[in-house]
This record gives C-alpha cells, structure tokens and sequence, in this order.
C-alpha cells in the first residue's frame, strides 16, 4: 500500500518536473522530448496491482489532457466549406479535435498492455519492458495522432511527424531504466513484494 | 483478488466515461484550474531557461538595462500597432465620409504579454505568456505583435495564459490576398513539428491568379480575428480537386517571440450617418513622430 501510494505521489510530481524538461536537439527531431508522466506511468504499470494501475490511469490521463490538451473554440466540429458552410461559419468554428479524457483510455489500454511483462520485471530482467515502455510511448503519440487525423478528416504522415514519433520512443527506451531501477529500489526499501495473477488459472476442485 | 478486478475495471470505465461525456464548458473550467495549479512550475522553468541562457551570453548591465529594454521594446511595438491602426483608420475615414451608412470601426484594447514558454505537449503549437484572466483576457481573442497575427488564446489561469500559434491546425483564420478577390481559410500545420510551418489557404477558387510573394491578410469573416491582419505572403499556388490552394509563409518569425499584444476586441455602438461624419474629422498625425 505505502509503496503504490508514493508511486502515485512520485506521478502527480513527474506532472512538475515534465515542465522543467527541454526538447532535445529541437531542429533536427522536430521538438521531440522526454514525456516524463508518460514513461513513468507505463513503467509504474508493471510494478503495481491492476487496480492501481487503472488508478494511476486515471490519474495521469486526466492531467495531461487538462495541462497539454488545447482548448479550441466551441463553436461547430465539421470541415468548413466542402460542406456547404459559409467563410464566416468555417472561421469561427473550432478544428474537431481529441476530446477531453480520452487519455485515460488510452492509458488504461497500454496499462494493462504492460501489465503483461510484471513477471519478468520481478525477477530483474529489464530487456523486454524497456522495450515495452518505448513501444506504449510511441503508440500512444500515434493513438493521438491517428485519433486527430480521423477527426480533421484528411491524411497527412510526412517524415517530420515519424521522426519525432520514433525520438520520443527513443528517450523513453533509454530513460525507462532509471525508472525501473528507481522502483526496485523502492519496493525494496518499502518492502514491497511485486504479485502476478494475470493469466494464472486456479482450479479448486468444483 | 478477481472480483475486486473487475469491479475497479467497472469503476475505471465508469469514470472514464464521465468525463469523456464531460461538456466542453466544465472541461474548460477544470483545464483553467489545474493550468493555474501548473502556473508557479511554469514560471520556475521558465526563469530556469533564461538563467540557463544567461550562462551562454554576455551582459553588460544586468536587472536595470534588461527592465528597460523590455519595456521599451514593449512600447515600440504598441506604438507601431497604433500607427498601423491610425493610417488604416485615416484611409478609412477618407473613404467613409462620403457615405450616409458610415459604421464606426471596432476599436480594440491590446494587453501587453511576455512570452514565457513554448509548451511541452505532444503534437500542438502552443505558447505560455504571463497575463491571464485576472488581467482581463478571455479565451479565444486574437494575439498579435507589431509584424501579424501570432494565433489566439485557449486556456487561461488568473497570471498565465496558453496560445494556440497561427501555425497550429487549430488555429484558423478567414482570409484574403491582397490585390485579389480570392478568400480562403488559412490553415496551419498538423503535429506541431515545426515552429514556422508553410500554412495552407484553403477554399480558393482553382486556376486562381494569384502573383507570387503576395500578402496575405486576415478578412475579420466570423468575428474572432479583426480584419487586415497581416499572416504571410504566398509561395505558391496548387490546384486541388475541387478549389486552389495557396502555400503560405508566416510573416511572424515564431521562434523569437518575446512580446505580444493580446487583442480583445469591443463592440462599438452603431454610429447614425450625421454623428460618423463629425466623428470622422481628418486628425493630425505625422508619421515617424
């Protein structure tokens, strides 16, 4: 319990210190950066119990949506003059964009995608989760960006966007370590023993 | 351990749901919240980057030279935007005296605003600045500097508010070229991955003659922009299936913003013909004083 608690606690801080954290080699990658809350949630999902990882989801969906999810207009949600709209009508009405808390689904998703390797983390092996947290990093960039390009309606991958796309699943490859040694140490000092009941199947006679 | 699985999976999507189900204007009031919650890290980053780059450079005199170059930075380009102001208010008037149906131009208030940082998000165009809605600014109003449009506000915490740049998609502006009758609506670019994307004008009738390097200005159509904004001058012009596309380039170099003027625009009330001419008197005004 004490332990899940400072991970949240250690959550709601990596939201503080994600402000602190500058784009890397901006020009050449597009404004590519380490999304810290990100990559800590998808590390902390395979340390924590189920439920705490749905709460972990809820949590960190909720605020980065708040903090970083622009607030367009409320106007209108289709695309303009095709429709038939006027000039007038297509320029005060708001882009259709992601709604407010889809995050958390997303989130939710990937959790318990990582949910998966909770076995391998415990016994020390990092190889396959680290892999894992780059992976949920760069599908959730792509979710957000597959999830814009259906509700703006037209088709547009330039290089540019794979680019940033593959350097932000590349610093969280290479942050994630931190992360999970960070979480050893803590289950250690918490002692906290890490559970996997995932697939296990319990047979009890009846 | 199963049940109590299932049960917070219930929960989750429970609440999930809600919020997803949220509508726009309690969204907006939750975002303005935790924005102003966000507000002291911001302004701590913030400083940490300038003291960062204070390492890098030279400065001869520090605190007292910076505050006064800040602030006359801030007046040169208040004043620029009122002169550009005052010689499109004379045209105006020049033309306008003759006519009985006279309407009295919108007025506008500018706040002044630093911009303290671009922000981390993942595939937008936003900008901070240091004045919010304790400074009287409200979402959606126009942002400017001496030069041209920079986009419009989104959320706003009481000292802090957030900007969606010109070259973010969800920024869009009814437009026109200059010297043409061609109106479009000028896009920018998904993904945020540039600071000064090509922007698209959209919605131009094809085979559309339109001269290369022409200025491109916003048409004021739908109220949340003032019209003759200056956005950028035309690179070139595609034609599209069903209408003509012009790339554009910004006038606004994005990647040095220091200052910007938050446009809120006031309804003036309707002046009667007798009252717009006595209002409309030539006013002395020299340029360069």
């Amino acid at each position: 319990m004490l332990f899940n608690l400072i991970v949240l606690a250690l959550m709601l801080m990596s939201f503080a210190v994600q402000e602190f954290i500058p784009p890397i080699m901006p020009e050449t990658t597009h404004y590519a950066r380490l999304f810290l809350p990100a990559v800590f949630f998808f590390a902390a999902s395979v340390a924590v119990p189920f439920p705490w990882m749905l709460i972990l989801s809820l949590v960190t969906g909720v605020l980065w949506d708040v903090r970083y999810l622009p607030m367009s207009s409320d106007a209108g949600q289709a695309s303009g003059a095709e429709l038939g709209m006027t000039l007038a009508d297509a320029a005060t009405m708001g882009t259709a964009d992601l709604r407010f808390g889809y995050s958390i689904l997303v989130f939710g998703l990937l959790g318990a995608l990582m949910q998966g390797v909770r076995p391998l983390f415990k016994k020390g092996r990092l190889e396959l989760p680290v892999v894992m947290v780059g992976f949920s990093t760069g599908a959730w960039l792509l979710v957000q960006y597959l999830l814009m390009t259906l509700l703006r309606g037209s088709f547009y991958f330039p290089t540019a966007m794979w680019l940033k796309l593959v350097t932000d699943m590349m610093y969280a490859m290479f942050f994630s370590p931190l992360m999970f040694l960070a979480l050893h140490v803590l289950a250690r000092v918490t002692s906290y023993e890490i559970k996997y009941d995932g697939l296990r199947y319990n047979y009890d006679g009846r | 351990m199963r049940n109590f699985n299932v049960i917070a999976l219930l929960a989750f999507l429970a609440v999930a749901v809600a919020l997803l189900l949220l509508n726009k204007g309690k969204s907006r009031q939750l975002q303005d919240k935790v924005m102003s919650v966000f507000s002291p890290f911001i302004h701590a980053s913030a400083s940490a980057d300038k003291a960062m780059e204070g390492t890098t450079t030279v400065v001869g005199d520090p605190t007292a030279l910076k505050r006064d170059n800040e602030k006359l930075q801030i007046e040169v380009q208040r004043l620029r935007i009122i002169t550009k102001k005052y010689d499109e208010m004379m045209d105006e008037n020049n033309k306008l005296r003759k006519l009985v149906d006279y309407k009295q131009g919108s007025p506008f208030k500018l706040t002044a605003a630093r911009v303290v940082k671009r922000s981390a998000g993942t595939w937008w165009n936003t900008l901070i600045i240091d004045k919010g809605s304790l400074d009287g600014l409200g979402t959606d109003s126009p942002v400017i500097t001496d030069v041209g449009l920079i986009g419009k506000t989104g959320k706003l915490s009481p000292r802090m508010a957030e900007v969606i740049l010109l070259t973010d998609e969800l920024c869009r502006v009814s437009a026109y070229v200059e010297g043409t009758k061609e109106r479009g609506i000028l896009f920018g670019e998904r993904g945020g991955m540039d600071l000064r994307p090509d922007l698209r004008l959209r919605y131009l009738s094809r085979n559309a003659v339109i001269n290369i390097g022409s200025n491109v200005y916003s048409s004021g159509d739908g109220g949340v922009f003032p019209p003759g904004l200056h956005l950028g001058k035309v690179k070139r012009f595609e034609n599209r299936e069903i209408s003509g596309e012009a790339i554009v380039e910004p006038v606004v170099d994005f990647e040095s913003l220091e200052h910007v003027f938050v446009v809120e625009m006031q309804k003036a009330e309707p002046a009667t013909g007798s009252e717009a001419i006595q209002k409309a008197e030539p006013v002395q005004f020299e340029k360069g004083k």
